[in-house]
């Protein structure tokens, strides 16, 4: 479903990201984890065709990212998610909607839906510059689910959010394994990839350190954020 | 079938375009204020004027003040719209939107496309509105029907299309207000160099510099080059002009404004495709 070859990406004479190779099954939730300025955002970004690698290459459902279609049921929650100010998340989610091209009446049953799903009933037609960090939040993860992506891509989406919100935001993306998608977390929380993905990527400074399940990665006794730190402080 | 395909995601985008822009409180205080100050123009038709003594015939006024009026139109909407265009890519991106449509299966030449034929598209329809009003007036008020004002109105929106890619253009590669202010002075030096360029043509002008026994040798200079190379936005304006009244076509070089601008809309929209592709997405 997703696939890095060589993926490299510089920045002048900055490496954001060296040399990536990995891939993600269809089905799996997949994690990658990394301290801030790793080259997690990067690669989403290359992933998104929001910048273009240096050289290597990346694809999405088997087509090269560069490629529009490779974006075919893809959702994503971006880093510092924002609505526009004058929309409301109703109107938001529906913008999102009839952009994918979705009918009017299907729009308005799955914006229904997903405003249930996020825990926003009730607030979802009041204007976005009375939300708060965390509502924002939800509303992209939202935003993210319209369409019934087969691949969601979430790049920090419990940022923001109360412990509650968390445990929500959990609570929903387990929900979804159910329904065959396959997850790619950015994440800081390393306690809540534990309890949600199957695998994970540790990177830092733009290097894959490791990739692989978090059973294999985890040995007794320790916990993801033992290796973690063992493996980024070297 | 495919290319209806093809368009759906440049409509969908231009639509949201349209409704960011006409929610923008700005928008409807300028449509609001041209609206207006277009009606109260119309005090001017019903005047008297006198030229070397002799009193102008109502039909002559209509036109002549139609022209007028037309001209002022024209450029102010093209001030407008680069008003209107320097924001957009900031503001999409500050809003969340351009990460938000291009993580969606749509290419950036249509995200770019929907905003350029999405602005213009506006701003063709408000030029339209405030020449319909002209129109509406000579019609009813005056009686003197000019449907050839609508039609000019249509010709003229080549220069809007030319500021909206301009604008927007620019606004990549340096702040929006310089980007403004650069398709500002583009438009203000076409107007300056038309009108001095009409004057030196004059007869009166030509019978104060030239000796009548003297020779004109046509010359080929930097500055002549430079102004027929410069976008002709005031010569299209007065293209656009020339039909109104039925004034008489004067050969394929009245043209040339047309083309001119026409080529750059093309050479500026490429260049706009292809720096809008090595940008990154925030």
């Amino acid at each position: 479903m997703i696939e890095l070859n060589t993926a490299t990406k510089h920045y002048d004479s900055f490496t954001a990201v060296d040399n990536v190779s990995f891939s993600v099954r269809t089905g799996e939730y997949f994690a990658l984890l990394g301290p801030n300025g790793a080259g997690k955002t990067t690669i989403v970004k290359m992933l998104l065709d929001f910048t273009r690698p240096t050289s290597g290459s990346l694809s999405l459902n088997s087509i090269s990212s560069t490629k529009a279609a490779s974006r075919n049921a893809v959702g994503y929650l971006s880093e510092n998610f924002r609505i526009p100010p004058y929309l409301t998340g109703w109107q938001y989610l529906q913008r999102c909607a009839e952009l994918l091209d979705i009918s009017r009446h299907d729009a308005r049953d799955q914006c229904k839906r997903i405003v249930r799903l996020v825990g926003m009933e009730g607030r979802e037609h009041t204007k976005a510059n009375t939300y708060s960090k965390g509502m924002i939040q939800r509303f992209g993860l939202g935003a993210a689910l319209i369409g019934n992506p087969k691949l969601l891509i979430l790049d920090e989406p419990t940022e923001g959010l109360d412990p509650i919100g968390i445990r929500e935001t959990r609570q929903l993306l387990e929900s979804l394994k159910d329904q065959g998608m396959t997850i790619f977390l950015n994440s800081h929380l390393l306690s809540e990839v534990e309890k949600i993905c199957h695998t994970v990527g540790i990177i830092n400074h733009g290097k894959l350190l490791v990739k692989n399940s978090i059973s294999a990665i985890v040995k007794d006794g320790d916990t993801l954020e033992d290796v973690f730190v063992r493996l980024v402080k070297g | 079938m495919e290319t209806s395909k093809a368009h759906s995601p440049i409509f969908r985008i231009m639509k949201y375009t349209v409704t960011d822009e006409v929610r923008q409180k700005s928008f409807i205080i300028m449509f609001a204020v041209c609206s207006t100050f277009v009606f109260l123009l119309r005090s001017c038709y019903q005047g008297h004027y006198l030229v070397n003594g002799q009193l102008l015939d109502a039909e002559s006024v209509t036109t002549t003040m139609s022209k007028v009026i037309f001209h002022v139109i024209g450029a102010g909407l093209m001030l407008l719209v680069a008003l209107l265009s320097m924001r957009v890519f900031r503001r999409d991106r500050d809003d969340g939107m351009q990460s938000c449509i291009l993580s969606k299966p749509f290419t950036r030449q249509q995200y770019v496309m929907g905003k350029i034929v999405g602005l213009w598209a506006l701003s063709v329809l408000f030029m339209f509105i405030l020449h319909a009003i002209v129109f509406l007036i000579t019609s009813i008020d005056l009686r003197v029907a000019l449907p050839e004002y609508l039609i000019a109105s249509l010709l003229c929106s080549l220069n809007l299309l030319f500021a909206v890619i301009a604008v927007l253009l620019l606004s990549l590669l340096m702040p929006d207000i310089v980007a403004f202010l650069s398709v500002m002075v583009i438009g203000v030096v076409s107007f300056v160099a038309e009108g001095i360029y009409a004057l030196s043509h004059s007869q009166v002008f030509q019978a104060m510099i030239h000796h009548p026994d003297a020779h004109i040798q046509p010359e080929v200079t930097w500055w002549k080059v430079i102004f027929y190379l410069w976008p002709k936005l005031s010569g299209l304006q007065h293209l656009a002009t020339s039909l109104i009244g039925g004034e008489a076509f004067q050969g394929l070089g009245s043209v040339y404004p047309l083309i001119n601008v026409f080529f750059y809309c093309i050479v500026l929209g490429a260049l706009l495709f292809w720096r809008f592709g090595k940008e990154d997405i925030v």
